[in-house]
């Protein structure tokens, strides 16, 4: 039991970053129909520059708060330059495009930073655990998932409050009706991408604190999150966030009781359960669980 | 600038070549491709052979996401799967090449076909989710089986001429008064399997077959209005398509002489291939070949140049290639969509209407 609780809160704290990172996707999925598989590299980008902000003597919090912010710029500045151009050509061909923006990112991250290992400094002890329920829990996974949570609270507030969400799901549901109404869906994909950029960064700085490490990988976790993305479905905020606590839970617990049952095929075998559990998955419900089905017409 | 000749009898339509200067043109490409190995430096060879590995490669992606539409990041797991079967047929087996050749893309292929019921189910961006799935489970599987593939510390990949017999290197040929060594005998037997691999997928878009993909491809729900068979298109895109793989991983196995799981089997490898068809232009023939070039040339080429510049010697030959690879494919989609294809169109639009603008 005591295990299982181990492994649970350390699943629900992967969990949670996976759910920011989904998140990420699918905010800029419904804005602007764009997969953006760059995203990792906003991840690797906000650990990095985290890193160096906080050794250069700035206040954690402070340092949090410009690296999500310089991250956010860095995505809105890729959407204008990059992506508003492409608007109306096929989503193929954005992915591509991503790709290539991702890899062009990771080279300037790698010039700029080098790729050896560090760890991500904290404001309290990086190895300091407390006890829940007779299971010792990190410092940090509490605090990745309380962030989660509270990033969460604001999300849902922004979007069903704020003028400028209320204008991100009407561009969502039908783009031209939008800019007919009047909402500046130009603005909309801008903060769409700011938003997901300054999430990736918050998971960056999370998913490089002990017992995981920064370094020259840590864009993977863009790859590894997709499971979760498609499971929730594509243009789900709700089913992201599921689908990414989902996908951190059930990816630990692989690791502590289904590899150890396959024998030499179990090794490493938790990093590619979550995609099986995919397929099979999309194979009963092609959108997800919170995705919208297509309607077909000749 | 010559047109092309009106068609009055049915039997010019069929033609491979329709015209003569088409003609003429392939005959000087194949010459060329022949005599290419006779003169060229070392570095040319490998750079020449590591074109036709592309071809093959490329070919079969544009049948698959060029003709079909079906947006595939999983032909690393294909390249993958060939490479290895050359691999461990080869050297643990000793078994020759032109038995492992066919054998290679049938492994494939089967996999390819395992994919297919997924491809029915899905669309676009959550098919091209799973192949990149498929990508991460070959590559687990492999590690998984270290006895056999080597596991992380890599395989080495003979290419031998007969059973048990010897590598290629010491079969003794001349050609015009040039030994052919091991490298431009490997290069040849690349060339022929280029040339079948080109031959073949040329004819497979005139055919019936190949009609209905492109009709899969442009609208699949029309296309099953109009009574194409979707279900069965498709599964024959992804047959063909990881078939060619393949042999392209085997033939990529034999390039390189040794493989390890996490250069071969890799998103970047497949990345790899769609930087290839979309630089020569999506869904022909003619861009498959031209993109290896481009691509194989023109890399070799920012390698040597771009390390002169400030910033950029720092980074490590391959980033430098990834990087120029990246800003080459950025651009071709946004300036020009159709890649070298569409270029070489215009040019010869240009000059047909000449002196008029169109």
């Amino acid at each position: 039991m005591q295990t299982f609780l181990q492994l649970f809160f350390s699943g629900l704290a992967l969990g949670s970053i996976y759910a920011l990172v989904a998140l990420g996707f699918v905010v800029i999925y419904r804005a602007s129909q764009v997969f953006n598989f760059a995203h990792g590299e906003f991840v690797m980008l906000g650990a990095f520059l985290m890193i160096s902000l906080v050794r250069g003597g700035m206040w954690w919090i402070v340092a949090l708060g410009v690296t999500m912010a310089v991250t956010g710029g860095v995505g809105m500045g890729i959407e204008r330059v990059v992506l508003r151009p492409m608007i109306g050509r096929p989503v193929f061909v954005t992915v591509i495009v991503t790709i290539f923006v991702g890899a062009l990112m990771r080279v300037a991250i790698n010039v700029i930073w080098g790729v050896g290992e560090r760890g991500m400094p904290t404001p309290w002890d990086t190895t300091s655990v407390m006890e829940i329920l007779g299971a010792r829990v990190l410092y940090n996974s509490v605090a990745a998932i309380l962030a989660t949570g509270l990033v969460l609270v604001g999300f849902y507030l922004l979007f069903q409050r704020s003028r400028i969400g209320i204008g991100m799901r009407a561009t969502a549901s039908d783009q031209e009706v939008a800019l007919g109404l009047g909402i500046p869906v130009g603005r909309v994909f801008a903060f769409s991408w700011f938003l997901a950029g300054s999430l990736a960064a918050l998971a960056g700085v999370f998913l490089g604190m002990f017992p995981r490490i920064v370094d020259g990988n840590i864009w993977l976790i863009a790859l590894a999150a997709f499971p979760a993305v498609l499971i929730g479905g594509l243009e789900s905020p709700l089913g992201a966030v599921i689908g990414g606590l989902a996908l951190g839970v059930v990816q630990l617990l692989a690791q502590g009781y289904v590899n150890p049952l396959l024998g030499a095929f179990g090794n490493n075998f938790h990093q590619v359960f979550p995609y099986v559990i995919m397929i099979g998955f999309l194979m009963f419900r092609p959108y997800g669980l919170f995705g919208t089905r297509e309607v077909e017409r000749i | 600038m010559p047109t092309k000749p009106l068609s009055i009898r049915y039997e010019d339509d069929l033609r491979l070549l329709s015209s003569r200067w088409r003609k003429a043109g392939v005959v000087l490409l194949v010459l060329f491709a022949l005599l290419f190995p006779l003169r060229a430096s070392s570095l040319w060879l490998t750079l020449g052979s590591e074109i036709l590995v592309f071809v093959v490669g490329g070919v079969g992606l544009m049948i698959l996401t060029g003709f079909t539409g079906q947006i595939s990041l999983g032909h690393a797991a294909f390249i993958g799967i060939g490479g290895y079967t050359a691999a461990i047929l080869g050297g643990t087996y000793g078994v020759p090449f032109w038995v492992i050749v066919p054998v290679a893309g049938v492994l494939s292929a089967a996999v390819g076909l395992a994919v297919g019921p997924f491809a029915l189910r899905l669309k676009g961006l959550y098919l091209a989710i799973v192949t990149l799935g498929l990508v991460f489970l070959v590559a687990h599987v492999l590690r998984s089986f270290p006895e056999l593939t080597g596991g992380l510390s890599g395989i080495s990949v003979p290419m031998l001429w007969w059973f048990d017999g010897p590598t290629v290197s010491t079969a003794q040929f001349e050609l015009l008064g040039t030994p052919l060594s091991s490298a431009i005998q490997k290069y040849y037997i690349f060339l022929v399997l280029a040339v079948i691999a080109v031959l073949f997928a040329t004819n497979l878009r005139r055919s019936h077959t190949g009609r209905s993909m492109a009709a899969v491809r442009d609208r699949d729900v029309a296309a099953a209005v109009m009574g194409v068979d979707v279900a069965r298109t498709k599964y024959v895109a992804f047959g063909v398509s990881s078939f060619l793989a393949g042999v392209a991983g085997a033939m990529f196995g034999w390039e390189a002489q040794f493989l390890t799981i996490d250069a071969t089997v890799n998103l970047l490898v497949s990345i790899e291939y769609i930087a290839i068809i979309v630089i020569g232009g999506i869904g022909t023939v003619v861009g498959a070949v031209l993109g290896a070039i481009a691509f194989v040339v023109l890399g070799q080429l920012a390698d040597a140049f771009l390390g002169e510049l400030p910033l950029l010697s720092e980074l490590s030959s391959a980033q430098r290639r990834n990087t120029f690879q990246a800003i080459l494919v950025a651009v071709f989609l946004i300036v020009e969509p159709f890649g070298l294809f569409g270029i070489w169109m215009r040019i010869k639009f240009y000059f047909m209407a000449w002196p008029f603008r169109y």
